[in-house]
Order: C-alpha cells, then sequence, then structure tokens
C-alpha cells in the first residue's frame, strides 16, 4: 500500500529534479519547450507540492500527538490517561468514544458549517500565541463548551436516549439552554491541578 | 533573466526541501517552520520567477 506521504516525498522530489534541470542549465529557456519546461518547474509542480503539503499539515494537526507537541498542553495529555472514568475526557480517550489518534480535535472542533475551519483558525491562533505572545494562565476554552459537540455522537445513541434525566432535560439540552457540563451533571474535566493526587491507567503494551 | 531563474530555482529547492523536513515531524513547530518558512521562500521563488517573464526591456518595434 502506498501511504500518501510517500507520494507527496515523490512529488517533493520529482519537483527538485525539474527545478534542478532549468537551475543548471537555465538555457533551455530559449526555445518554446524550454519555457514550458520552466514554468512548470518553476510554477505549476511547486504550487501542486506546495498544496498537497498543505493539506497533509492540516491533516496531521488534526492529531492527539500535534495537540501535545506544545509543553504547555503535556498535563492535559496525561489527564486522558488519569483512571477515573468520572473524568470525561479520561473515560472517552479510554474506551474510544473518540478516536484516540484525534481525541482532542474530535472533542474541541465545532461541529457546525465551517466548524473545521474555525477550528484550524484556533490552533493557529494556539501556536501564534505560544511561539510570539503570552498562552493564558490557566488555559481555558474561549467559549462556554457548547452541547451541539456532544450530541454531535450522543444525540439518537440508546444510552443517552433512555437516560429518564436526559429524556426530561432534552429540549434545553438540544438548544443548548442547559448545558451537558452543568455543575452535578457532567462537570469534570482535566485535572491538570491534581495531576500529583490522581492515579494513572497504563494501557497494555 | 537566466540569473533570475536561477536565484528562483534555488529558492524553491529551499522551499521543498523546508516541506520535506517539516513532514518528517508532526510536531506545531515543524508545521510553523512550513508554514513560515516554507512559505516564504516559496512565495518568493514563484514571485520571482513571475517577475522574471516581464520583460525589462520594450523593443523598439512595438512602439
Amino acid at each position: 500500500m502506498i501511504f500518501p506521504s510517500t507520494v507527496l516525498f515523490g512529488l517533493i522530489g520529482a519537483s527538485i529534479l525539474l527545478i534542478l534541470v532549468v537551475v543548471i542549465r537555465p538555457s533551455i529557456t530559449a526555445s518554446r519547450e524550454g519555457k514550458i519546461v520552466a514554468f512548470l518547474a518553476l510554477f505549476i509542480v511547486p504550487l501542486v507540492a506546495l498544496g498537497v503539503g498543505a493539506s497533509e499539515h492540516m491533516e496531521r494537526s488534526e492529531k492527539t500527538q500535534f495537540c501535545l507537541s506544545c509543553t504547555i498542553m503535556e498535563p492535559y495529555g496525561r489527564t486522558l490517561y488519569v483512571d477515573d472514568p468520572s473524568y470525561i475526557p479520561a473515560a472517552h480517550f479510554q474506551n474510544h468514544r473518540v478516536p484516540a489518534d484525534k481525541a482532542c480535535y474530535t472533542c474541541h472542533t465545532d461541529y457546525a458549517m465551517f466548524g473545521t475551519i474555525q477550528a484550524k483558525l484556533n490552533g493557529l491562533h494556539h501556536v501564534y500565541v505560544y511561539w510570539f505572545g503570552t498562552p493564558m494562565s490557566p488555559i481555558h476554552l474561549y467559549h462556554p463548551y457548547n452541547n451541539r459537540e456532544c450530541l454531535h455522537c450522543h444525540a439518537g445513541a440508546r444510552s443517552f436516549e433512555d437516560s429518564p434525566t436526559h429524556t426530561a432535560l432534552m429540549g434545553d439540552l438540544k438548544s443548548n439552554k442547559l448545558s451537558c457540563t452543568t455543575s452535578g451533571c457532567h462537570d469534570t474535566f482535566h485535572p491538570v491541578d491534581k495531576l500529583d493526587q490522581v492515579k494513572f491507567w497504563k494501557p497494555a503494551e | 533573466m537566466l540569473r533570475k531563474l536561477r536565484i528562483s530555482g534555488m529558492l524553491l529547492i529551499i522551499a521543498l526541501v523546508i516541506e520535506a523536513l517539516s513532514l518528517c515531524w508532526n510536531t506545531a513547530i515543524a508545521f510553523m517552520s512550513f508554514a513560515v518558512v516554507g512559505g516564504m521562500f516559496f512565495a518568493s521563488g514563484i514571485l520571482l520567477f513571475l517577475y522574471s517573464l516581464v520583460p525589462s526591456r520594450i523593443s523598439p518595434d512595438n512602439n
């Protein structure tokens, strides 16, 4: 099986070889064919390589590993291994209710029109602030967590719909009038300030 | 014009090498290297190529 990154590396290699032809022998541009080669080598092919590379980077930026590559996010990554099912992110991650390799993105993207674009822009802003600004301390969400993100998966699920509490509050939950994260409901998330007090789950090798 | 083509090609090769290197890691710094450093080399290489297409002197026959 050929991986997309293999194709991309092949494209980059081919682009470099094509450009080298023009760099070593720029005189070929005297002919019409040479002009076409130069146009392909110095404009079309690099643009394609850039576009495919950008797409690959965007895909990779959804990975848990990417989100946790900044030191400031490391404690949040550790909370995914807390051995206590009352913590929502840990329970979702450990039981694969969200894809383990896209754990952060799955819960923290907006499931709305242009939600993916918004999430990417937020990600760019995070990276910018991390490198060139002062990150907020403690880290918190820009907006209150929207029930839409929970209901994207849970709405229609038997375990969710059969719960008498959910049934009684369904209207308010779906209209986001009552947050799923209301105190007393699902209000335990990333215990970054209690990492020295909690037990951790160790996945089997 | 030939010199501009050479420089443009070299800038683009550097950009492509940066892109290839940035794909070896899945970290925020790899992405930033690709987007900022690689992007600058890409932009300057392509713009220089396009600039090289502009004739430096207008032939008297065209007047």
